[in-house]
């Protein structure tokens, strides 16, 4: 008897199973990648300013501060969308924008952009959203953002003050997401980097 | 007029060779290096559009990944390492053919699985032929004829 009530149990089980994989299923997005750069110091690059091209950077730029790098262009949608919100964080709670710009349109296989008129794209973007950058690094071959593995805009990498990758975000800062997983993580990256100097001055003494 | 259909098709498909997808500006002095070009734009995927690998797609990822695919080869990688150096990047997903883990291991395992538990089960049914509880049969069909005599 109780090896027939198993025998009926395996199917029921096994829809149930499945059941549950396709239940999970329906709240999983695809496009959620595994980010390969978590945890990883950011890649070697050098590259110029976008406003002031005789200005280049290198990855030892971001030591020192928690930055949030966020990658845009003009040409993308929610990148405007979201300037507003961030513009806000930058001049309430006094977080460190840097912009990885790349454009679209100076491609590098036909090239028909100058670079002034991506400025002046720029210039007028930012003053009608309002400007979160500290600055602009100019990704002009796009390597850097195949470094980082990046596969649109806008995207966000949480960067802490030793220039480790601690977070990748695919897609734009809103409200709901500083709450619930940008801004936690940050205010963490603020207290390890308030907790890092405090150890140091202490050594010193 | 069936003969020119017939004809009409042997032509066609005579003609049919898959299409080269990618050619824009990339010239190779090794034919080898073109063809593992080739090879290689088609098992990469794209990871904005999904379901296209970069060959195919037009997006701008694509485009950056043809061309570093281009200058990888140049510099005289081999298509393991463009492979190594992609997955470095975007992750596992970035090639078609998954890697064996534990988490992707049942997809070669559950098929597997069944159709060896299935020909179990066949064959079990088929060597123990049910037994055939006359005792209780013929019980029965004494009560159902009482029945009918009441």
């Amino acid at each position: 008897m109780n090896k027939k009530l198993g025998l009926l149990l395996i199917p029921l089980v096994l829809f149930f199973l499945l059941v549950f994989f396709l239940f999970q299923g329906l709240f999983s997005d695809p496009r959620q990648l595994d980010s390969q750069a978590d945890g990883k110091p950011v890649p070697g690059f050098s590259l110029p300013d976008l406003m002031d091209p005789a200005t280049t950077y290198d990855q030892d730029v971001f030591k020192g501060e928690v930055t949030i790098l966020n990658v845009w262009g003009v040409w993308c949608v929610t990148c405007a969308v979201e300037m507003p919100f961030l513009t806000q964080l930058r001049q309430q709670q006094d977080v460190h924008f840097v912009g990885l710009y790349f454009d679209q349109d100076l491609d590098p296989d036909f090239g028909t952009k100058t670079l002034s008129r991506v400025q002046d794209e720029v210039t007028d973007m930012l003053s009608r959203y309002g400007n979160p950058y500290q600055f602009n690094i100019f990704d002009v071959y796009r390597d850097t953002s195949l470094d980082l593995g990046v596969t649109g805009a806008p995207e966000h990498f949480l960067i802490d003050s030793q220039g480790v990758i601690r977070m990748h975000h695919i897609g734009d800062i809103n409200e709901r997401v500083w709450k619930t997983k940008v801004g936690p993580l940050y205010q963490q990256l603020i207290a390890e980097k308030k907790a890092a100097e405090q150890g140091l001055h202490k050594g010193d003494e | 007029m069936m003969k020119n259909i017939f004809l009409l098709l042997v032509l066609t498909l005579g003609l049919y060779e898959p299409a080269l997808a990618v050619e824009d500006s990339y010239a190779f002095a090794d034919p080898a290096q073109r063809v593992a070009f080739l090879e290689l734009t088609a098992v990469l995927r794209c990871p904005m559009c999904q379901n296209q690998n970069i060959a195919d797609s037009d997006a701008m990822i694509a485009h950056d990944m043809r061309r570093k695919v281009y200058s990888l080869l140049k510099e005289g990688k081999t298509k393991q390492e463009v492979i190594a150096y992609m997955k470095d990047r975007y992750g596992d997903f970035v090639y078609y053919k998954p890697p064996v883990t534990f988490a992707t291991i049942w997809l070669w395992a559950l098929p597997v699985i069944f159709i060896v538990s299935l020909m179990y089960f066949v064959i079990r049914r088929r060597s123990q032929p049910p037994e055939q509880d006359i005792d209780a049969k013929l019980k029965q069909a004494e009560a159902m004829l009482k029945q009918d005599d009441s």
